[in-house]
């Protein structure tokens, strides 16, 4: 039976990892908006 | 759920409803200024850049099912249910080398088509059309219909209107904009996904903590625990497999590859699949918190809505309506702008005008989105609740391609007589096991087949594949 640690880092692990990414993906625009990259 | 159980009011939702339809039509007519021929608004002038490459490659590939039957699986297959459907991210992250191997070989392609065509001929490339636009106009009409079905649950608009609205603006900024402005659409709902999800997900977790939850799940539904739940793990096999077929072959993803700058394309994937994985755990695990909040419900495909609009009311509400609209536009964008390029590329120039000019192709590529958005329309209207269902067969459709395009983009022995063979038996098969023993199977035996026939047919042939056949001039 999977524990409740391995479901507490699931799905903490999953909102962070999401949270990261919408910022990874607000700085690469911001950089590739700055280098004259974007399209 | 009807009218009267809606979990916002009709007003409000029609509200948001005009909100964005006027914000994604408005930017599909700004970014569409700059399209002048069939390349700029099929391939987004081949410029596309690393963020809003990864953006477009994670957004299109959250559907409303992945914001809707996530929460579902893990209402039914629990733990295992919600990493099932993650590994779907797999597809985009295999396809990260493809992609650069793709436009390596192929630096002035268009479409998927273009691929088949060159590689195996004209036989694989009409078996290779009969099954994609099988599997693009109905995930279309299930889009459309799911679009139609979920705007009326959560906020009850009528389920012609509601469809209509999001198929009409949809085609509006498609039409307008080309592949620029599903691309720049995408990122923007690509980012309203994910923060509406992690917001619903934090605020959730704030009136139940998560070993409430496994408390709550280990005493009233222990399977959905279980680490050896055999549904769940014959799931995982037939997600993946299907994930795989679907960003393989589809000329969704090609379109993008073709588009996207030289040196972009691996990279764009590869964070795509990254950015995407966590999603369906991020979504799914709301429905395993419904038993510890003690919320009734009575629809499976609804609980994550449900479980939602329960613990943060009528903020929840308008969240997950926010999120829903945004999963079926990026979708809907895309198989529109997709599947009309494959049309206008694969029918209409090659078959038909071989000499048409690109403006003329444009012209083309435009009326061919309004008419499928129209013949989506005219077969969504009767609420045929089985066309939706109708999506599934493609599975092994699907999975019979993933052979013949990774042996055909590395082997030079990969030949035509493995390709068809191995798509038509693999789809074969798969039908047979779809309706025999399950859908749970029929992607993984369609899979199996055609790999074994597509490879022995390699490993026998004598004849050698010249690679700069591929690099066709416009």
């Amino acid at each position: 039976m999977f524990s409740a640690d391995f479901l507490t880092m699931l799905v903490y692990g999953s909102l962070i990892w999401c949270t990261l990414s919408a910022i990874a993906l607000g700085v690469m625009l911001l950089r590739d908006l700055l280098r004259g990259e974007s399209w | 759920m009807t009218q009267d159980n809606a979990l916002l009011a009709p007003s409000t939702g029609y509200l948001l409803l005009a909100l964005f339809s006027i914000l994604w039509i408005g930017l599909g007519l700004y970014w569409g200024r700059r399209n002048k021929s069939f390349e700029d608004h099929a391939l987004a002038g081949r410029n596309v850049g690393l963020a809003l490459g990864s953006a477009t490659a994670a957004a299109t590939w959250i559907t409303s099912n992945t914001t809707m039957l996530a929460p579902q699986f893990a209402l039914q297959l629990g733990v295992w249910g919600m990493l099932a459907y993650s590994t779907a991210a797999f597809g985009l992250i295999l396809f990260a080398p493809m992609a650069k191997r793709i436009r390596k070989l192929m630096p002035h392609g268009y479409t998927s088509g273009d691929f088949f065509r060159l590689r195996y001929g004209r036989t694989a490339w009409a078996i290779f059309l009969v099954f994609t636009l099988f599997y693009s106009l109905t995930w279309l009409v299930s889009m459309a219909m799911a679009g139609g079905i979920l705007l009326e649950a959560l906020a009850g608009i009528d389920y012609v209107w509601g469809m209509t609205v999001i198929l009409a603006v949809c085609v509006i900024y498609t039409m307008r904009g080309g592949l620029a402005a599903v691309i720049g659409t995408d990122f923007i709902q690509s980012l309203i996904i994910i923060v509406g999800i992690v917001a619903v997900g934090f605020a959730v977790l704030q009136n139940v903590s998560v070993d409430e939850i496994h408390a709550n799940l280990s005493t009233s539904k222990p399977a959905l625990l279980d680490v050896l739940f055999p549904a769940a793990i014959m799931a995982i096999f037939n997600n993946l497999l299907f994930g795989l077929g679907e960003v393989f072959h589809n000329n969704v993803w090609w379109s993008r590859v073709f588009a996207f700058r030289e040196g972009v394309g691996n990279k764009a994937f590869l964070i795509g699949g990254l950015v995407w994985f966590p999603i369906p755990i991020a979504a799914g695990f709301i429905a395993l918190a419904s038993g510890a909040l003690g919320v009734g419900v009575p629809s499976p495909d609804m609980v994550g809505p449900l479980v939602i609009a329960n613990v943060l009311g009528e903020v929840g509400a308008v969240a997950i309506f926010v999120i829903v609209f945004c999963s079926l536009a990026s979708s809907i964008d895309s198989l529109l702008a997709a599947t009309s390029d494959l049309v206008t590329e694969d029918i209409y120039r090659r078959l038909l005008h071989p000499a048409a000019t690109p403006e003329k192709l444009k012209k083309v590529a435009q009326t061919v989105t309004l008419l499928l958005g129209l013949g989506t329309w005219a077969v969504c209207v009767p609420r045929v609740g089985t066309l939706a269902s109708v999506l599934f067969f493609a599975g092994p459709l699907v999975g019979a391609m993933i052979w013949p395009i990774v042996t055909g983009l590395y082997w030079r022995s990969a030949n035509s007589v493995g390709a068809i063979g191995g798509m038509l038996l693999g789809g074969g098969a798969g039908l047979i096991a779809y309706f025999q023993i399950g859908w749970f199977v029929a992607s993984t035996v369609g899979t199996a087949v055609s790999m074994v026939w597509v490879l022995a047919c390699a490993i026998f042939s004598r004849s050698f594949f010249d690679w700069k056949m591929l690099k066709e001039a416009v």
